[in-house]
C-alpha cells in the first residue's frame, strides 16, 4: 500500500477512532515512513490546537437588535418575507389573532396574563365571561381566518412553484383536509369530546404550518435561492 | 485543555437525545415562544446564543456576519417552532437550523464568486511530502484562527464540525447531507491545507 491509501486512517488514528486491526497496521507502516509520521504529528498538532480554541461569543447588542426583531416580528411576521405591503397587512391581522388563540387553547382554555411581552388580544376580559364552547367557536374561527389568509396568499402566487412541488402541496392539503372533515364531523356528533377537539386542532395547526411553509417557498424561490427553497420542500415531502 | 493522543479518541461534547424530563422543558419552552412570550424568546437566546455564534463566527469568518447571521436563526427559529416536535433537543434542533443557514451563506458566496473561490481554493495548497514535521508544536491560537477563515468553503464546514466542534464523521455526513467518507475526505483535505498554512509560523 502507498502512503495516499494510508490518508484517512491517518485522520481516524489522530482523532482516536481507528480500530485495533488497522491502528497495528497503520503503526507497522509508520514504523518506517517519515513521511506519514510527519503528517500524523502535524495533524496532531492542528488537532491539539483546535480543540483549545477560545469559544467566540456573541457581543451585547446582538440581543438587543434580536429582541427588537422579535418584538416587529410579532407585530408583522412575514414582513422580511417580500411580500408587499397589503399582504403583510393582511398576514399580520390574521397571524395576531391567531397567535392570541393558540395561546387560549394551548393554556386549556384558561386566560393568559398579559405579562412577558405575550400577546393577549383577541382575548375576552374579566368582565366578558365566555362559555368554553363559545371560545372554542372562536379559536376554530381565528384559525380558519388565518389558514384563508395564508390560502389567498399562497394561490395568487402559486405560478411561482413548479409542477411536481405544487402536486406535492395539493395531495398534502388533500389529506390535511380530509383530517379537518372527518374531526368536525366527530364533533357534530359529540360537541364536547377532546379527542376530537383535539384532532380538529391538530389538524388545523398542521395545515396552517403547511401554508407559512409554502409562502416561505415562494418567498425563496422569488428571491433566487434554489438552496433554501430545495430545503423547504424536501421539508414539505416528509 | 483537551489531549490528543494519536491512537485515543479526544474528549468532545455533542448533542444528544433528551431525557423525557429535558424533552418537556424544551416543548414547554418553544410553545412559549410560539405564543409570543418575549421573557421565553430570551430564555431560549440565552441558552443557546453562545454556542451558536461560535459555529456561526467559524463558519463564515466575520463578526459582522456572523452577528445578523445568528439574528436570522433566531427569527427563522421562532417562524418553524410549530415543528419542533421534541424528537431531538431544543438545542440539536436550533443547531441543525444554524448550519443549514450557515450553509446556505456559504453556497450563496461560491455561486456568487466562484471565480474568487477557485483562487481561494488553491491558496495554501496542500504541501508536498515533508520527512520531519513542519507545523511548529506551539501553534498560536490566532494563526490557527485566521488559517481556519482561509480554508476553501468546501472543506472548511466539515472541518469546523468535526475538528471545531466535536462531531463524529457519521453526525457530520447528516448535518451536511453528504457520505461519512466525504466527511472523512473533506476534512482530511482541511488537515493538509491547515498544514500548509500553518508550516513555518510560529508564536
Amino acid at each position: 500500500m502507498s502512503c495516499q491509501d494510508y490518508e484517512i486512517a491517518i485522520g481516524d488514528y489522530v482523532d482516536g477512532t481507528l480500530d485495533e486491526r488497522s491502528r497495528t497496521e497503520l503503526e507497522a507502516h509508520l514504523a518506517s515512513c517519515g513521511q506519514c509520521q510527519a503528517l500524523v504529528a502535524d495533524f496532531t498538532a492542528i488537532r491539539q490546537v483546535t480543540l483549545a480554541l477560545e469559544p467566540a461569543l456573541p457581543p451585547a447588542h446582538v440581543w438587543t437588535k434580536l429582541s427588537a426583531a422579535f418584538e416587529a416580528e410579532q407585530r408583522s411576521p412575514i414582513h422580511g418575507w417580500g411580500f408587499t405591503w397589503k399582504q403583510s397587512l393582511a398576514a399580520s391581522f390574521v397571524t395576531i389573532t391567531l397567535i392570541a388563540s393558540l395561546a387560549w387553547i394551548g393554556k386549556g382554555l384558561a386566560p393568559i396574563n398579559g405579562s412577558s411581552g405575550r400577546l393577549a388580544s383577541a382575548t375576552p376580559t374579566a368582565t366578558e365571561p365566555v362559555s368554553v364552547k363559545a371560545e372554542f367557536d372562536l379559536a376554530e374561527a381565528q384559525y380558519t381566518t388565518a389558514i384563508a389568509g395564508l390560502e389567498s396568499i399562497a394561490n395568487n402566487e402559486q405560478s411561482a412553484l413548479d409542477m411536481e412541488t405544487a402536486d406535492v402541496l395539493k395531495a398534502n392539503l388533500t389529506v390535511i383536509d380530509g383530517a379537518i372533515t372527518e374531526s368536525r364531523a366527530a364533533l357534530q356528533t359529540e360537541p364536547d369530546n377532546p379527542t376530537a377537539q383535539d384532532s380538529l386542532f391538530d389538524a388545523l395547526r398542521s395545515k396552517l404550518e403547511l401554508l407559512q411553509d409554502v409562502v416561505s417557498l415562494i418567498n425563496e424561490m422569488r428571491k433566487g435561492n434554489p438552496e433554501g427553497a430545495a430545503r423547504i420542500v424536501s421539508g414539505l415531502n416528509q | 485543555m483537551t489531549r490528543v493522543i494519536p491512537g485515543q479518541p479526544a474528549t468532545t461534547t455533542r448533542p444528544s437525545k433528551p431525557s423525557e424530563d429535558v424533552r418537556a422543558v424544551d416543548l414547554e419552552l418553544a410553545q412559549r415562544c410560539r405564543h409570543g412570550d418575549a421573557a421565553a424568546f430570551e430564555e431560549l437566546y440565552r441558552a443557546h446564543a453562545g454556542r451558536l455564534y461560535n459555529l456561526v463566527f467559524r463558519m463564515v469568518g466575520s463578526a459582522q456576519e456572523a452577528e445578523d447571521l445568528l439574528q436570522d436563526v433566531f427569527l427563522n427559529a421562532y417562524r418553524k417552532l410549530g415543528s419542533f416536535r421534541g424528537d431531538s433537543s431544543l438545542g440539536t434542533w436550533l443547531y441543525r437550523l444554524a448550519v443549514n443557514q450557515c450553509l446556505d451563506v456559504l453556497r450563496g458566496r461560491q455561486s456568487k464568486m466562484a471565480r474568487v473561490t477557485d483562487s481561494l481554493d488553491d491558496e495554501g495548497a496542500d504541501e508536498p511530502a515533508a520527512s520531519s514535521p513542519v507545523v511548529p508544536t506551539a501553534v498560536s491560537r490566532l494563526d490557527l484562527d485566521r488559517a481556519i477563515a482561509r480554508l476553501p468553503q468546501g472543506c472548511r464546514a466539515a472541518f469546523i464540525l468535526h475538528d471545531v466542534e466535536g462531531f463524529e464523521h457519521n453526525e457530520v455526513a447528516k448535518l451536511l447531507g453528504v457520505s461519512e467518507g466525504t466527511s472523512k475526505s473533506q476534512v482530511h483535505k482541511a488537515r493538509m491545507k491547515l498544514r500548509g498554512m500553518l508550516s513555518g509560523t510560529a508564536q
